[in-house]
This record gives structure tokens, C-alpha cells and sequence, in this order.
């Protein structure tokens, strides 16, 4: 018995070795997500292109219906995706040194801040000249695709906050970083698509 | 004459998606414009997720090769 005892002193069981996966399992997971959010507007976008083909004499937005503000937007689109670059910036940058990463996340964040603001205010105006949900076709969609989009920025935004928050308190994990990165890529770059198809 | 049934079936089968209405993009289109958007957001839904899941199958293997170079070989 004692024999025994010596033996497996002598030779332990090497543990497995964990490795680390390829992609961390957070930012899969999150890239799974979008795909199903990808599909989710591409339906929606689809829906909407079929309605405007058949608009009445090919006019779209239909007659007495009030203009979208394309200028306006596109400064708006500028602000996005000047976020998504800073965004991008500030990740470069936490792989060197997490402090120096802390200016441009939260000009990020505050850009995107901006953005949400920004399509408020056009909301409100919007609802002020009559277009509403129940106007017409045009009110329904341009409501729901880009109040989606909407819904999708102020989520991605509160996910950054709660990284940005960990950041300052020195615990942000670079794999919780990425992922929170990632589904803020997805609203950058989803919606200048969303401008062509429903603003121009 | 089985060739005369054969095309008689034939006929019929083509025949078939006008009687039943049951193409969206023959009978719901109400200009050329409809249709047109029809059949391009039909081919839009169809090849979307099969690209996605390509391109994610191909990030993945992509990424697992550059995280271990030597066994790629």
C-alpha cells in the first residue's frame, strides 16, 4: 500500500491543458446573434422595397407625404460612423495599454449618444408635419426600420457604458471588449444601408 | 399512347402555378417595378443567409489556423 502511495507521488496525472479558444466565446456568440439580426432587417428592408415599387405612379414617398431630411441624416451618418472609427481606435489601443483606450471609447460612446439624440429630434419634428405610424406606409416604415435601428443603438450603447464603467475601474477583460465592439460595428455599418433604402 | 399522357402531365404541371395564383411574383406584382422588386428581394432572402453562414464558417477556420500556425501544415 505504501508502495502505492510513492508511486503516484512520484508521477502525478498531468492535468488537461485548457486551451484557449480561437475566437473568444463571447464575441462567437455575439456574431451568431447578428446573423439573426441581419436577417431580421433584411426582412424588413425587402418588405419595404416591395411596397415602394408599388407605389402609386412610382412616386415614393407618396404625394402629401413629408419629405425625410437627407442632409441632416447624412451629418448624422458622418457622427455614426465616426463613433464606429473611434470605437475601433480605443481597441487598438486598450491591446497596448487599457488606460490609453479611455478617450476615444467615451468619444465614442458620446457620439453615439449623439446619434440616438440627433434622430430624436428629427423624430419629433417629423410627428410635428404629420408623419406617424398610422399615416401611411411610409410612416409605418420609416418608423419601424429605423426605430429598430434605434432600439438596437440604445442597447449597444448602455452595453458600452457598462464597459466603459469596468473600464475605469481597471477590470475590463479584452474578450468583453471585443464583443461589446462588435455589436456596436454591426449598428455602425448596418445603417448606412438603412439611410439609402429608406432616405434616398 | 403514354406520350400523349406524358405531355398531357406536362402541360399541366406548367400550367399549374397560374391556375392556383400561387406565385407572389406572377400574380401579386402589380407593375414592372413589383415584380422586379419581387424576384430581387426573393434572391435577396434566399442567398443572404446562405453568405452568412459561409463567411462565418470561413472567419472561423481562418481564425483557428492563424491561432495555431503550426498545425495547419
Amino acid at each position: 500500500m505504501d508502495e502505492d502511495v510513492d508511486a503516484s507521488v512520484a508521477e502525478p496525472i498531468p492535468l488537461p491543458v485548457r486551451k484557449k479558444p480561437a475566437i473568444p466565446n463571447g464575441v462567437l456568440a455575439m456574431v451568431v446573434f447578428i446573423l439573426t439580426e441581419i436577417m431580421f432587417f433584411a426582412g424588413l428592408i425587402s418588405a419595404f422595397m416591395i411596397v415602394k415599387a408599388g407605389a402609386p405612379g412610382g412616386v415614393w414617398p407618396p404625394l402629401g407625404q413629408p419629405r425625410l431630411p437627407v442632409v441632416e441624416t447624412a451629418f448624422n451618418t458622418g457622427a455614426l460612423l465616426l463613433s464606429g472609427v473611434l470605437l475601433f481606435v480605443a481597441s487598438r489601443r486598450f491591446n497596448q495599454d487599457p488606460l490609453r483606450a479611455k478617450g476615444a471609447m467615451l468619444a465614442s460612446i458620446l457620439l453615439g449618444m449623439f446619434f440616438v439624440g440627433f434622430q430624436g429630434v428629427e423624430w419629433a419634428s417629423l410627428l410635428g408635419v404629420g408623419l406617424t405610424m398610422r399615416s401611411s406606409t411610409h410612416g409605418s416604415f420609416f418608423y419601424l426600420i429605423v426605430g429598430s435601428h434605434a432600439l438596437h443603438a440604445i442597447i449597444a450603447i448602455c452595453f458600452l457604458l457598462g464597459q466603459y464603467l469596468q473600464l475605469l475601474r481597471g477590470k475590463l477583460h479584452r474578450d468583453a471588449l471585443s464583443t461589446a465592439a462588435v455589436f456596436w460595428y454591426f449598428v455602425v455599418l448596418l445603417w448606412p444601408f438603412l439611410y439609402l433604402t429608406v432616405y434616398l | 399512347m403514354p406520350w400523349l399522357l406524358a405531355l398531357a402531365l406536362v402541360a399541366l404541371i406548367v400550367a399549374m402555378p397560374a391556375l392556383a395564383e400561387a406565385c407572389p411574383v406572377c400574380n401579386s406584382a402589380k407593375n414592372e417595378a413589383s415584380r422586379i422588386a419581387f424576384l430581387v428581394t426573393t434572391a435577396f432572402l434566399s442567398f443572404l443567409p446562405l453568405g452568412l453562414v459561409a463567411g462565418v464558417l470561413y472567419w472561423i477556420r481562418s481564425s483557428i489556423r492563424a491561432a495555431e500556425p503550426g498545425e495547419s501544415a
